[in-house]
């Protein structure tokens, strides 16, 4: 998460208007559904890299590691397509291997099948990585503040965003305190301090909640978290990026 | 001097504890004063300043700005909060923005100015505590310094004219310390009196113009420090002196 969010700090784009880069995005995930092609969530996949890595400069193995990461949820997901697992072999597999009275097999329906889910899935990820890449999440809420989402819902993401990175502070505290005390030193002595974290963080979570209500109301808080709108800068390329990407991918579908 | 802000035999007890945190503290503040407010562990320092910004209401006894008593109506407290900022002892129990922009905007808006007000509010408190190169930064990649700052800047845009800093001071580097004291000398040079919790004995005979004692829930000395520091009945009660 921190890593995700470094960049989204850093890169090149992170001024760039949000409901520009999640006008995209959407645009980008809603042409993968509709044209429902595999050569459509390919070249959905590389547009996507080439704006994260090229237009942001977010280094390459960044975006490759959060899609890695996907990935492999993924990858076992499409195992469950692609493979079928029955007591006889069925017509015209493309593969079969026999484990005892257990057939494993593949036809060539199923294949295609797991990697039409693969690549669209692959497309859209791919599309949400750039904007998760390119936007911290304050720029998302303040889009869907704009928006004109509930107040109460937008404050609680707000609150909730800024609360992980102080209990991650937390966290990494009471596990040094641990480790020092040998908390980490033997298997079990790990199991009994992973254990006590649970529960002293949970309980430094209420305290701090509490403070923070407190901090508000110090500060004239009545209910609502009312801060300044951010400003960003349009950026007429993102139009331009749209448009191309639109055009190659109904392409890709006309061609494939 | 008239007093800007008095506490008049202020009891408290926190729910469920049985040893009340205040137990008829009184107190005196004018404009312009450089206040240490110093004791013991548990003498009610952090107590006494949730009651000067309305957080907390006494059990008995009364708080007063500008004479008049405290109302704990919404209206009131906005009064109250708009006048006396507060700055807690972990920066990280104050920001609750991603953004440390926005975060030091939160109070001017709730005041209820205008969005070019509050801008300009934003970037002065800004500049007087040296973070304009930090708006855009998201408060958690901040150091625990810059945190300090940023907070100390988002009750500043509210323009107190008290100030009350609990403890922000310990933790920081000297460096820091010095930044944060020359922003609280700038306050009182423009009339803001800064009130400040410390042990620090050394920060509350050079840097105050008076050192407020508490003990065990009440203010036992409120007087210059040379006054102070030669007691030996304060002197025992504050500790070896640096």
């Amino acid at each position: 998460m921190r890593v995700i969010d470094r960049y989204a700090f850093g890169n090149a784009l992170r001024d760039v208007d949000p409901s520009q880069k999640g006008a995209l995005a959407l645009l980008a995930i809603i042409l993968c559904l509709a044209l429902d092609h595999p050569a459509v969530g390919i070249l959905t996949l590389v547009w996507m890299l080439a704006l994260t890595t090229w237009r942001a400069r977010t280094p390459l193995r960044v975006f490759a590691s959060v899609l890695l990461t996907e990935g492999a949820f993924l990858g076992l997901s499409v195992a469950g397509i692609a493979l079928s697992v029955a007591s006889s072999v069925p017509e015209a597999p493309v593969f079969a291997w026999q484990f005892g009275p257990i057939w494993v097999s593949a036809t060539h329906k199923s294949l295609m099948l797991a990697a039409h889910v693969l690549t669209r899935t692959l497309g859209s990820a791919a599309a949400l990585n750039f904007l998760i890449l390119t936007t911290p999440l304050v720029d998302l809420i303040e889009m869907l503040r704009r928006m004109r989402l509930p107040e109460g819902l937008i404050d609680i993401m707000a609150l909730t965003y800024r609360a992980i990175f102080v209990l991650l502070d937390s966290l990494e505290r009471m596990v040094t305190a641990q480790d020092a005390r040998l908390g980490y030193h033997t298997l079990h002595a790990a199991m009994r301090s992973a254990a006590l974290i649970g529960s002293c963080l949970f309980l430094d979570a209420y305290r701090r909640s509490q403070q923070i209500q407190t901090a508000l109301e110090s500060r004239g808080f009545d209910g609502s978290l009312r801060v300044l709108p951010l400003d960003y800068r349009r950026d007429p390329r993102m139009w331009q990026i749209g448009v191309g990407l639109t055009l190659s991918l109904v392409l890709a579908r006309m061609i494939a | 001097m008239s007093a800007l802000l008095e506490f008049d035999d202020v009891h408290y007890a926190f729910p469920g504890s049985a040893i009340p945190a205040l137990r008829g503290a009184s107190l005196s503040i004018a404009t312009g004063q450089r206040i240490a407010l110093t004791g013991r562990n548990g003498a009610g320092k952090s107590t006494l300043l949730l009651h000067a910004n309305g957080i907390l209401r006494p059990a008995k006894g009364q708080v007063r700005l500008d004479g008049a008593p405290l109302e704990y109506t919404r209206r009131g407290l906005l009064r109250v909060r708009r006048q006396v900022g507060l700055v807690f002892q972990n920066p990280d129990d104050q920001l609750f923005s991603a953004s440390v922009l926005q975060d030091i905007s939160f109070g001017p808006m709730n005041l209820g100015l205008s969005i070019a007000d509050v801008r300009r509010r934003v970037a002065e408190a800004a500049d007087l505590c040296g973070i304009s190169n930090l708006l855009d930064r998201p408060t958690h990649a901040l150091s625990s310094g810059q945190k300090s700052l940023v907070a100390l800047a988002g009750v500043l845009a509210m323009a107190p004219r008290i100030l009350l800093v609990d403890e922000t001071t310990s933790g920081l580097d000297p460096w820091m310390r010095y930044q944060i004291f020359a922003i609280f000398d700038r306050l009182v040079e423009q009339g803001v009196t800064v009130l400040l919790t410390t042990h620090d004995l050394t920060v509350a005979r050079q840097w105050a113009d008076t050192v407020v004692v508490m003990h065990e829930g009440r203010v036992v000395a409120s007087a210059p420090p040379v006054q102070v520091f030669a007691d030996p009945d304060l002197q025992a009660l504050l500790g070896p002196a640096p």
